[in-house]
């Protein structure tokens, strides 16, 4: 080797190594990613405890890891390597042509056993009917989808555990995989569209022997083309077609009341700034609380009805608003008050568990019911 | 800390570099020392006093064992107490609650989980996290003493030099084994060319690479075979994928890591002797292990081969050695049974080919031959990963027949690591270096700092990604 060449060999490799580290050094810190929807360590504060017990350097290396430069293009970048490699499967998520499917993994021994006798029991709290609704997610209703062969726990196995629980059951497995060739679920999210939310919701009325909702009676308006999902942050998949997002539901005649805070504050049935923002599901209901009310002014005489629900009923919300006079909506990871109490003061006619199947199985909240 | 780590390739390397180079010559061993230290800590802060017992005490025994080179039974006695604390930390710290576990099973005795010495000091007995790189560097330094009383290499009286040896980062945590008298030489006067940084800069990428790019995708396919065994779905043909996955995985992770510390080692101006020269080509299992790890394999044969007698004593005596050395290469490889059978299954192999299968091996064709070895040497890697043996015997049976032949779920796992699995194979065989010397000079130099780009981009997407990184050594 040359020492002209061998200097030039040298300096490629310190100017990798060391450029990286100036711009890691220059680079404001961020709070939090959009792509990843999460906040971001920060450098840890420095003290001998830590030291010696050996969090300080584990908190480092977080630090350096999550504040490194670029952080979502590497991600993108490992994703497209995989891809030439022929790889279908993405830190858990499949590729399925134009379509992201998260892989639903077995559920922890006990857990799902454990989570439908907490509900199980809870027609002893409340002197309402119970209702147990499970949504099956895409790799279910869009298992033709999946690569051959792809390994996805059988979620029938929890739809046939609810159905022996001996509670009335809401059905959203048919309706869904009757109009599976329509886009029902996101590409690049787990949850289900306006759509899929629509044939949800009549589902539910139906299991309560209610009035379906009309399709014809909706114009869906598009409010966003640049949807990318959860999916698509954590495949790194990042060069699919973003998804559409549609209301459905015209907000005239629904007053939605949040409480974020503990305390009652006007709400929105959409919030559209989520729209400006990655996570834009979240404009449903402005996204996770502990407890939300929608009135339909209306329907002042119609049933009242509670939802103990995880973030797909955010969508599902607006279409029940029309057959209810109240719409209530439990999310029992924020919301720790003793739910029969809730449901005698406000005079509630009925109660719905409705859950996504990877939701339910890896739920560790349902728990609450039973106080 | 380990080499692929995000902190240590764009934090703690190019300062390291920096501080180093910077440094006037007469210093370089001080920096070294101190930055080696800060590694080590880095993962285990407390544990950095063991390690300067440790420079201590095999420092001080090099001094002794020379000060009475005239008198044999002394220097005898200072060789042994060297060798005696050695083994009793590695013992204490890697083999104490094996041990203890062992003893309450024969004889219903147990031992307590801490002693209180005095009020408020207290020290633990068992269950006592493993300092990394023990059973390197305790190696390294007991070889030191013995090759001094040997008169194989010069006596080390700057402890600044011989903590350099002892704690010196690129070989630290996952080896080679670096003998004393293999660097003695470069302790004490040592040349930094720019040719030695720019080989050692793309050894460096190259193990990188095998590192991140192959063992740890390889990997999660073990991972998922092995889950599936738990899960009672495994196939016979995912049995053997994945025995594949993982003998490709510890390979190119190990080889991996030996890369990056002889890369590592030239930029500071050492050389290591190689620890690698493609085991997977071996045909048969003797070969396999004069290719596979040589630094461990030769540091058994020099320390503890010979000195049994060797091959000198006749055959019973032989038999009797080789057994001895294979049981502690098993036993070195972690506390647990299973790599105790695991060492004694290439024991049996091994007498097998010294006593009966030579002849028959002489008249086989080559292929024949290196079908033998690949699957002798894949199944011992099945009893090496799987430390319950319950899981172990149930897995191996699933591959010899024990379960369906074949699954839906294979057809997924072929699509997804069919070509990863050519790139293994291509990349354990010579081709590569081959065709790369066949390639004219200019074609190399043009292709040399692009192909370390791509790897250097590639492996930093892949740990910035980096949900799967474990590091496969934490036994050693």
């Amino acid at each position: 080797m040359s020492k002209a060449y061998s200097r030039f060999l040298t300096a490629l490799f310190c100017l990798f190594l060391g450029g990286l580290l100036v711009w890691h050094v220059l680079l404001p810190d961020r709070d939090r990613s959009e792509v990843e929807n999460r906040t971001l360590t920060q450098l840890p504060e420095f003290s001998w405890e830590s030291l010696k017990d050996g969090s300080y350097t584990a908190a480092v290396e977080e630090y350096f890891a999550d504040q490194f430069p670029l952080r979502d293009e590497w991600t993108g970048l490992k994703a497209r390597t995989e891809q030439l490699l022929g790889k279908t499967l993405f830190n858990g998520v499949f590729l399925c042509g134009d379509t992201l499917i998260s892989q639903v993994p077995a559920p922890e021994n006990g857990q799902m056993e454990k989570n439908l006798s907490y509900i199980q029991r809870l027609p002893e709290k409340v002197s309402v009917p119970v209702y147990l609704g499970i949504i099956p997610s895409a790799a279910e209703v869009w298992k033709d989808k999946l690569p051959a062969g792809a390994q996805s726990w059988d979620q029938t196995q929890l739809l046939e555990a609810a159905e022996e629980t001996g509670l009335p059951t809401i059905d959203f497995h048919t309706p869904l995989t009757l109009h599976a060739q329509e886009p029902i679920f996101y590409r690049t999210d787990h949850h289900w569209t306006t759509l899929g939310a629509f044939y949800g919701a009549n589902a539910l009325l139906e299991s309560l022997g209610m009035e379906p909702l009309n399709q014809e009676d909706y114009t869906p308006q598009v409010v966003s083309e640049s949807f990318n999902g959860t999916l698509y942050s954590t495949s790194g998949i990042h060069w699919l077609t973003p998804d559409t997002i549609e209301y459905w539901v015209p907000e005239d005649g629904l007053t939605v009341t949040s409480w974020r805070t503990g305390e009652a504050a006007p709400g929105m049935l959409y919030d559209r700034s989520y729209l400006e923002h990655k996570d834009q599901y979240s404009s449903f209901l402005g996204g996770n609380q502990p407890l939300c009310v929608i009135e339909n002014e209306n329907l002042p005489d119609g049933d009242r009805i509670l939802l103990v629900r995880d973030s797909y009923s955010d969508a599902l919300a607006p279409f029940l608003a029309q057959r209810f006079s109240q719409v209530h909506l439990v999310d029992l990871r924020y919301y720790r008050m003793p739910l029969a109490q809730y449901v005698a003061e406000h005079d509630i006619d009925a109660v719905c568990v409705v859950y996504s199947a990877q939701n339910f199985l890896t739920d560790r909240d349902l728990v609450m019911l039973t106080q | 800390m380990v080499f692929s780590s995000l902190t240590f390739l764009f934090a703690y390397l190019p300062v390291t570099l920096a501080v180093y180079f910077l440094a006037p010559l007469r210093w370089r061993n001080l920096v070294l020392l101190l930055v080696s230290l800060f590694f080590y800590g880095w993962g285990e802060p407390v544990y950095i006093v063991i390690m300067f017992v440790s420079i201590f005490i095999d420092y001080t025994h090099g001094l002794l064992v020379e000060k009475y080179r005239s008198n044999d039974r002394k220097a005898r006695w200072f060789v042994g107490q060297s060798i005696v604390f050695n083994l009793l930390l590695l013992g204490f710290f890697k083999y104490g609650t094996f041990f203890a576990e062992n003893l309450y099973l024969l004889t219903g005795i147990s031992i307590p989980e801490q002693v209180t010495l005095w009020e408020g000091f207290t020290i633990p007995l068992l269950n006592i996290p493993l300092p990394i790189g023990i059973s390197f560097y305790t190696f390294q330094t007991m070889s030191y003493t013995i090759d001094v009383y040997r008169g194989d290499a010069p006596v080390q009286r700057s402890i600044v030099k011989f903590g350099t040896f002892v704690t010196m980062f690129p070989q630290l945590i996952a080896g080679p084994i670096v003998q004393y008298k293999t660097v003695a030489k470069e302790l004490d006067h040592r040349v930094n060319t720019t040719e030695d940084f720019a080989l050692g800069a793309r050894r460096f990428t190259v193990g990188l690479a095998k590192k991140v790019l192959l063992a740890n995708a390889i990997g999660a396919l073990w991972e998922e075979c092995l889950a599936a065994q738990s899960a009672g779905t495994l196939s016979v043909v995912s049995g053997w994928l994945g025995l594949f996955a993982y003998g490709f995985q510890i390979y190119f992770d190990f080889s991996g890591y030996s890369d990056m510390a002889i890369g590592l080692g030239q930029i500071f101006g050492f050389r290591f002797l190689e620890n690698f020269r493609y085991p997977y080509l071996a045909s048969s299992v003797s070969e396999f292990w004069r290719r596979w790890h040589m630094s461990l394999t030769g540091w058994f044969r020099d320390y503890l081969y010979i000195p049994l007698g060797g091959n000198r004593c006749g055959a019973a005596k032989t038999v009797r050695n080789i057994f001895i050395v294979w049981f502690c290469t098993g036993f070195w490889h972690g506390a647990s049974w299973n790599f105790v059978i695991w060492g004694l299954y290439f024991f049996c192999w091994l007498m097998l080919e010294k006593y009966l299968l030579r002849n028959v091996l002489e008249h086989t064709h080559s292929a024949v031959k290196h079908l033998y070895t690949v699957i002798v040497v894949f199944v011992g890697w099945g009893i090496f990963a799987m430390e319950d043996l319950g899981v172990c015997g149930a897995y191996l049976k699933a591959c010899f027949g024990g379960a369906a032949l074949w699954s839906g779920a294979d057809w997924f796992r072929l699509r997804n690591y069919g070509v990863l699995f050519i790139v293994l194979i291509l990349a354990s065989t010579t081709l590569g270096r081959d065709g790369w010397q066949r390639l004219p000079k200019r074609a190399q130099q043009v292709l040399t700092p692009v192909l370390m780009v791509l790897s250097l981009v590639l492996s930093t997407a892949y740990l910035v990604d980096g949900s799967y990184n474990p590091f496969l050594y934490f036994r050693f």
